[in-house]
């Protein structure tokens, strides 16, 4: 077993020495784009709107935000990124020579993802603390692990995603018609309570929806035993299933 | 010791037979070359020896390790040059093989001090801080080897290891090659290239549609399936056809592209005929692995066909 997670951390050393690589280029999308969203949207839309529940606009998104960045990090590392090094990189075949097995290139990917989701949800938070948007200085390390948690079931849908698509372009269609609706549905920029009661079950589907959840709560002071469990909960079951089931198609692709 | 036996081998892709019973045993120290037609079975092969590829009936064994259970084991002591080179193109040379060092579990030390003997072995020391992307093809499969090599592995599979490189850097790998079989390295090596198979093998196997259809030692086979020499016409030559007629009937006569090749027993039957018909041909040379493997697969078509 620790063999199993020294072999997977390379996976993850790999993955870190190429993007740090292109670190700048890769790293100002995922700051760049929250930071755009919350002028645009936050600020001028924000404008327009009424508080909710005693919050402006740009308190209730800024959360939200922290959460999608986490979601589109982990789903496009696992998607376009996990995709490339798998079929135009060859990079596992390599790989595969050495004592590094199918399941040690799974783990070691949802590692990287964790710790990148982290790291990016650490980074908005960040850029939120200087919108003063942050309440409390311990809402920073639990929102960093919070990012990293949501990154889980996110990267299962990539790497999915990777296992099920037949050429690149494909990709596309998965965002449209799963992330993009799980994005833009999932409360980030609007409330979910005065929805009709059918989509408020039905978002209960999204494990994204669970985080941004959790997300709003802890950022808004709100967080109690019952909702840490239950949208923990689901958001940590979605995280095994959906690895789970991940990790037995990627092998097959692996493996012939 | 007997370092792969395999047993009654197949894998199917689906209703695609890649491999049907193979039984193949590669003993340690020896070198031997899998020939055979693109689709044979080759890379499918060395896939299951090493556990990348699972099969689907059969048994087989690598180091005494079942490859499906324990390929962990049996790739701590093998080192692979895969069909494409596969490197990390954004990384430098050195960057390439520290990580591929991490995944051998090479102490970072003796790393560094193991890329530097391997990179100066395989000239390519110059570029140590080289991006992927700024070598050629040549370096590159260089690289490959290096990284082969870096955990000293008792086996070495080379799948189709000089394909498409010149013959300078084809010659250095054939060198390396011998290098380290005098090391007493096993190794397993695909190869399209007849010349090669013969240079480097000991003992060949020919695979055509997932089955051997024969194996030996290169000299072996010839004697057995093409013994003689090989007189090679231009077909549209005017006396070709009186060639062919005169031609004794044991005798192998193939066309191969817009020449006609004729297989005779010696040399002096084959001068023989020659006179008879005052016409030369474009080379007279001993048989080859080529005619045997030729012979084999089906590619070569005899006068009956």
């Amino acid at each position: 077993m620790t063999e199993t997670l020294r072999l997977s951390w390379h996976v993850v050393v790999r993955n870190w020495t190429v993007y740090k690589k292109d670190f700048f280029a890769n790293i100002s999308p995922t700051l760049a784009d929250p930071s755009l969203i919350m002028v645009s949207l936050g600020l001028g839309l924000g404008s327009l709107i009424q508080d909710i529940n005693g919050r402006t606009y740009l308190e209730f998104m800024a959360p939200g935000l922290v959460a999608t960045t986490a979601l589109f990090t982990s789903f496009f590392e696992s998607s376009y990124g996990f995709y490339v090094r798998m079929t135009y990189e060859s990079i596992f075949k390599a790989m595969l020579t050495t004592p590094v097995g199918a399941s040690e290139v799974v783990i070691g990917e949802y590692m990287w993802n964790f710790i990148k989701g982290s790291l990016m949800a650490f980074g908005v938070t960040l850029v939120l603390c200087a919108f003063r948007l942050v309440p409390h200085y311990w809402v920073l390390p639990v929102a960093t692990l919070l990012g990293g948690l949501i990154s889980i079931p996110c990267a299962a849908l990539g790497l999915l995603a990777s296992s099920y698509i037949h050429n690149i372009n494909q990709f596309q269609t998965v965002y449209s018609f799963l992330i993009a609706p799980m994005y833009f549905l999932s409360g980030v920029f609007f409330p979910i309570e005065p929805m009709p009661e059918l989509f408020r079950w039905a978002i209960q589907i999204s494990p994204f929806a669970h985080g941004v959840r959790l997300m709003q709560l802890l950022f808004w002071g709100e967080l109690t035993l019952q909702t840490v469990l239950w949208h923990g909960g689901m958001l940590v079951a979605f995280g095994i299933a959906l690895s789970y089931w991940s990790n037995i198609r990627i092998r097959k692709k692996l493996i012939a | 010791m007997k370092v792969i036996e395999a047993r009654g081998v197949k894998k199917s892709f689906g209703s695609f037979h890649a491999l049907q019973g193979v039984d193949l045993t590669v003993n340690a120290g020896e070198c031997v070359g899998l020939l055979g037609p693109n689709g044979a079975g080759k890379s499918t092969f060395i896939g299951v020896v090493y556990g990348v590829t699972d099969r689907t009936e059969g048994t087989i064994t690598t180091f005494g390790h079942d490859p499906r259970s324990s390929s962990r084991e049996i790739k701590r002591r093998l080192g692979v040059v895969p069909q494409e080179s596969a490197l990390d193109e954004a990384l430098t040379v050195v960057e390439n093989m520290r990580l591929f060092g991490r995944f051998v579990t090479l102490p970072q030390a003796q790393v560094d001090k193991r890329i530097d003997e391997l990179l100066v072995y395989m000239s390519l020391d110059h570029k140590k801080d080289a991006p992927i992307r700024t070598l050629s093809g040549g370096m590159k499969r260089r690289l490959a080897f290096v990284r082969a090599l870096l955990a000293e592995p008792e086996l070495l599979i080379l799948d189709e290891p000089t394909t498409g490189l010149d013959p300078a850097v084809r010659h250095l790998l054939w060198q390396k090659v011998t290098d380290l079989k005098k090391k007493g390295k096993t190794i397993l090596i695909t190869t399209h290239y007849m010349h090669e198979a013969e240079v480097l093998c000991d003992r060949i196997v020919i695979l055509n549609q997932g089955k051997i259809i024969d194996e030996g030692s290169p000299r072996n086979l010839i004697e057995r399936h093409a013994p003689g020499y090989v007189a090679i016409y231009d077909s549209s030559h005017p006396s070709v056809s009186q060639l062919r007629e005169r031609a004794p009937a044991h005798w192998a006569i193939y066309p191969q592209q817009s020449n006609l090749c004729i297989r005779a027993p010696t040399l002096s039957e084959l001068v023989e005929l020659q006179k008879s018909e005052a016409t030369e041909p474009l080379l007279l040379r001993p048989s080859n692995l080529e005619d045997v493997y030729l012979k084999l697969t089906g590619e070569e078509l005899t006068q009956n066909d």
